[in-house]
Parts: structure tokens; sequence; C-alpha cells
């Protein structure tokens, strides 16, 4: 059952991606581009990533299309008669060259779930490998439920700081780019 | 108050019944970031959706009328102030930056209030981002 479902969804993600890129129209390219992330956080969850999924859906195909979608609005839109654009089959042929050198790693990945990757083994020398390290203890030492949130802000704050400072470089940056001291 | 979108009522009675359990929503997944899926990224791209959605409903102008910029512009920054905040106040009570454990609360509620800080700086540059990028052209020319 799940594997029948996987596969609807991989093939729905695949198709999604290839007319987003495919279209001729601007507008409806970002329509299939939304529900390529739609479909996509749909796998996340099947994946058992929940906070990833959440990502996808509220970023991907929520606010990202739509500020896509005021982008083009303020944008010419060329009209076309033409529903795919040109494919340029050198392009293609470099994209399939590396889709199949990608391809060839997934078998040697672990599988979801395994306490066998090497990512929580211990290392040569005996040691724990942070990701181990995290999953081992990090209920514990932290005393959260979710260990995503442990890693993001405790063990990774640094990091996580200057992701929110990045952030807020954006909005600086476009407000730059508009020669505004104000939003709107 | 031109806008591309068409007031049409069904939008509007949606948005209007929808906006408030998605902003709880959004506040519930930033608030409850330790225990469950979610956290201040997620959370507050939520939050700013009720904001597009609003303005997809009653416009962009009108919505941005309505929101106070300052309260934007107060949010993102003391989200980062915030943040700084706590990552010095750990160094001022004789541990390393970000070293949740020398607070005097359990770990977890130091977490929410990082988690909480980054809700905020999402929330505000999110919605700031979609209100600059649908001003008016003639906004452009100052």
């Amino acid at each position: 059952m799940t594997i029948a479902l996987e596969a609807v969804l991989v093939a729905f993600v695949v198709v999604a991606a290839v007319s987003a890129a495919l279209l001729r129209d601007v507008l409806g390219a970002i329509v299939v581009f939304a529900s390529f992330s739609l479909g996509l956080s749909v796998i996340w969850v099947i994946l058992s990533a929940p906070d990833v999924a959440l990502t996808e859906a509220a970023v991907g195909a929520g606010v990202l299309s739509v500020l896509f979608l005021v982008t083009v609005s303020k944008t010419a839109r060329p009209d076309t008669d033409t529903l795919v654009s040109s494919v340029d089959y050198k392009a293609v042929a470099a994209v399939g060259l590396l889709f199949v050198v990608l391809l060839a790693t997934v078998p040697a990945l672990p599988e979801v779930g395994s306490t066998e990757a090497p990512a929580v083994q211990e290392t040569v020398d005996g040691e724990r490998t942070p990701y181990g390290y995290y999953i081992a203890e990090s209920y514990e030492e932290t005393g959260v439920e979710n260990a995503v949130s442990a890693i993001l802000v405790f063990y990774r704050g640094f990091d996580t700081f200057g992701e929110g400072v990045v952030v807020f470089s954006a909005l600086v940056g476009m407000l730059v780019v508009f020669r505004k001291e104000v939003l709107g | 108050m031109k806008t591309p979108y068409s007031e049409s009522p069904v939008i509007t009675t949606t948005v209007r019944v929808v906006a408030p359990f998605a902003l709880t929503y959004g506040i519930f997944v930033t608030l409850h970031g330790a225990d469950s899926p979610g956290g201040g990224f997620q959370g507050g791209v939520i939050a700013a959706s009720v904001f597009v959605m609003i303005a997809f409903a009653f416009g962009i102008g009108p919505t941005r009328d309505w929101v106070d910029e300052r309260v934007l512009l107060a949010l993102f920054v003391s989200g980062v102030v915030g943040f700084a905040g706590v990552t010095l106040a750990a160094v001022f009570l004789g541990g390393s930056a970000l070293e949740l454990g020398v607070f005097p609360v359990a770990i977890k509620w130091s977490i929410e209030a990082i988690e909480v800080a980054i809700g905020a700086i999402v929330t505000g540059v999110v919605t700031g981002l979609f209100f600059l990028l649908g001003q008016d052209r003639g906004g452009e020319k100052e």
C-alpha cells in the first residue's frame, strides 16, 4: 500500500517538475510548481520528516508561489500560442547524465530509520558521531520531545542564529533594491 | 483602492472564517516547536500566510494600509535582538554563547524562547517581502 502511494507520489512530483520546466506560460508554471511542492511535502511525511514537510508545504507551496505570482503580475507576461517552450537537447543530455550518476548512489543509502546507518554508528576510534550523539542523548539532555528542535536550537544554535540573520538580511536587501526605508 | 483582485464574496467570506484559525495554528506551531513537528520557521511562515490570505481577499494596498509597518519592523527587529540577547545573556551568566544550560529555567523553555524569536523574524520578513513586491509601480519612483 505504502509502496503504491509512494510510486504515485513520485510519478506526480516528476511530472509536475518536468511540466514546470517545460510550460511556456509563466502563470501555469508557477501553479504546477506549487503542486510539485505539495506532492513533495506528502513524500516528506511518508519519509518520517514532518518538520521538513511542514516547511515544504508552507514555504514551497504557499509563500514562494505567492511571491512568484506577485512578481509575475508586476512584469510583462508574453502571450504565446505554444504550450511548451523549445527544448535544448544538449542541456537535457547533461542533466540526464547527472541524474544517472546521482541515481547510482541511491542503492548505497541506508534504509530510513536504520540503526545500521553510518551516520549513527561509532567511528573507527570507537567514538560516537554527532548524529549518533543527538539521537541517543538529545531527549534526555534537553527535555524536549522533538529532536529536530533540540538540534536546531540547542546543539546548532549558532547556525540557527545565522539563519535568522540571513532572513533578516533578505528583507534589508529588498529595501535597498527598492530604495526605500519603509515597507510598503 | 484599485486592486488587481476581484473582491468575490466567496473569497472574502472564506478568508474571514479561515484567517483566525490559520493565525492560531501558526502561533501554535511556533510555541510547540519543542514537543511537536514545527518551530519558529514553519510557524512564522504560516502566520505570515494569514496576511497574504487577507491581501488576496481585500487587496494588497488596503491590507498594507491596515497593517502598521512599524509593527512588522518591531516584529522582525525584536526577533533578531531577542535571539542575540539570549546568546549574550548566556555569556554574562558564565557560559559559552548560546549555552542554554546556564539559564535557571529548563532548557526546553530557552529553546521555546528562541523559537518565538525565530517566528517573529520570519513572520515580519515574509510579510514585508510580500508587501514590498506587491507595491504599486508608482512607489518605485521615490
